[in-house]
């Protein structure tokens, strides 16, 4: 006999992927079209165009080692937005077809995000090829630009490589929070604290490399990692605390804070994948002799609880019913 | 201008599920795949209990969450206001299931069915569902159409749509109380203008979405 769970519910049962059809009842309806494979790739895009970012802004780019000639911020930025993208596309009930996601980006989301994580691969990718280095020479040196930006055409497609980091962050949030259909996610919180998860997760990757290559990590970086992650904890704070009785959002707070997803929320996501981090960020900034430890920590905990920030995001996304009877009102 | 809608009047809808089957066997939907089914709920409490019922389908909206989601351009919104799915251009992304506030759109999983004699040997699927993947595509969404080829054939051959058996959608025609009615929204004379006339101005599921439906409910409790 197979043990396996088929009770209602359970998210082992065979059950269609339909919000409310699969019984014809009227029932609120947990979404099971987005899992832990939108979760990663929300999360690779969100640490790939971050790192790639905080690497120029703080110009710590030539400061945290090589591969190749390519400094390894950027190597990091597009390893986690190429397997993003590639997560993305196996997930596609037609990978093949992938390339139509392009087309539609005058309204949907997907397609600016499609948009971005190309313009950003193949401009960023443009901006450091003159770095590439094979068999110590550099085939692409004569390009004309200089791959830290320090010169004009170096500078645009630095800053055109920013503008569509800037979107590869935060279009997974915009996805989610644009259609009305779940309470939860139709929010202006929900892009934000994307952002600020994907900013702070970046921000720890670029201190840990940091870290790793003996580089002086200084008060004003610990601080604006400690400013990033408590942005994120009060964002999510207002999130949790704002219509609290719409139908459809008050199911889903009751499954992040008391039901089924409480043990992963509150302690993973809020306490040890936020607060902690938090913590120990505006501690380093005054601690001088403890912030390379400090920084592996934040490091540690951040990235997980994005990832489980973004999973239980997703799985508490609930559709309320489609008629209230007055009845139940 | 044409404006297809539909008015559902629940007051006359006794739950036997016609249109869900009609609908079913009319666009060979895929196995799990309901474009119109009609959702039950009890209210009361005995021995005054009820058993409502909620005739469901695309609510066709002018707003669509649909189309504005779809990063392929699959869905689209005719000019008479029918929303369609072309399920070749469909990328399968989801994301108009996850913006649909209606639980609308349907999903045909590649399950390894795909070619004729594995589909045939699903002993779960019915007829119409066995014969799925002639109709449509895996890994594609589908949708309803409100029965898009009738009233094209009705158009095509100046059948009154609506009225005409073969210009009007499945789930309206086979109806044994008539409570789903169809016609043109923007003819005052249509049978469903006269209807919403009669009757109010409907109301439409929720409300909140902001999707401004053209599936409109009469006698909603």
């Amino acid at each position: 006999m197979s043990n396996v769970d088929l009770s209602p519910g359970s998210r082992e049962m065979p059950l269609p992927q339909n919000s409310f059809m699969d019984q014809f009842n009227l029932e609120a309806r947990t979404q099971r079209v987005w899992d832990l494979s939108h979760a990663v790739w929300f999360t690779l895009m969100g640490l790939g165009g971050g790192v790639f970012l905080a690497g120029r802004i703080l110009n710590l780019t030539e400061d945290l080692g090589h591969w190749l000639g390519i400094p390894m911020v950027d190597i990091v930025s597009f390893v986690a937005i190429a397997i993003g993208g590639l997560i993305l596309v196996t997930d596609l009930g037609r990978p093949l077809q992938f390339w139509r996601a392009f087309a539609n980006i005058r309204t949907s989301w997907i397609s600016w995000g499609a948009w971005s994580d190309l313009v950003f691969l193949t401009v960023a990718g443009l901006l450091v090829l003159p770095a590439l280095t094979l068999d110590g020479s550099q085939p692409f040196n004569g390009l004309g630009w200089e791959p830290d930006g320090s010169d004009a055409t170096g500078l645009a497609l630095e800053i055109l490589a920013g503008a569509a980091a800037v979107i590869v962050m935060t279009y997974a949030g915009a996805v989610l929070a644009r259609p009305r259909s779940i309470p939860y996610w139709n929010s202006p919180a929900i892009p934000i604290q994307f952002l600020l998860s994907s900013a702070s997760m970046s921000l720890a990757t670029v201190l840990l490399l940091m870290a790793i290559n003996d580089q002086p990590i200084n008060g004003g970086h610990m601080a604006m990692l400690g400013t990033l992650t408590a942005s994120l904890l009060a964002t999510m704070a207002v999130h949790l605390s704002t219509h609290r009785d719409a139908p459809g959002k008050q199911q889903s707070l009751e499954s992040l804070l008391q039901g089924h997803h409480r043990r992963v929320f509150v302690g993973m996501v809020l306490i040890v994948g936020t607060l902690v981090p938090a913590l120990l960020a505006f501690i380093g900034a005054g601690v001088p002799g403890a912030r390379a430890a400090l920084s592996v920590f934040a490091f540690a905990l951040l990235v997980p609880g994005g990832l489980l920030l973004r999973l239980t995001t997703l799985r508490v996304g609930i559709f309320p019913p489609v008629h209230i009877p007055s009845s139940r009102r | 201008m044409t404006r297809w809608g539909m008015v559902i009047d629940i007051g006359t809808c006794v739950g036997c599920q016609a249109c869900t089957v009609a609908c079913k066997t009319e666009n060979q939907s895929p196995r799990d795949a309901w474009y119109a089914p009609v959702i039950e709920w009890e209210s009361g409490v005995f021995p005054n209990a009820t058993l409502n019922y909620l005739p469901t389908l695309c609510n066709h909206c002018e707003d669509a969450p649909c189309v504005t989601a779809c990063p392929s351009g699959a869905i689209t919104r005719r000019d008479d206001g029918i929303v369609i799915a072309d399920e070749d251009i469909c990328i399968g992304s989801r994301a108009c299931m996850a913006a649909c506030p209606y639980g609308a759109i349907n999903f045909f999983e590649d399950s390894g069915t795909a070619s004729p004699p594995d589909a045939l040997a699903v002993p779960q699927a019915s007829v119409p569902e066995r014969y799925a993947h002639e109709k449509h595509v895996h890994g594609a969404i589908s949708k309803c159409t409100y029965c898009a080829h009738r009233i094209d054939y009705g158009v095509e051959h100046g059948l009154e749509v609506g009225v005409h058996p073969l210009a009007t959608p499945a789930c309206v025609v086979s109806c044994p109380a008539e409570c789903r009615i169809f016609g043109d929204l923007d003819n005052p004379e249509s049978n469903v203008s006269r209807y919403l006339t009669d009757k109010g101005p409907g109301e439409v599921l929720r409300p909140d979405a902001g999707t401004d439906p053209k599936t409109k409910y009469v006698n909603l409790q």
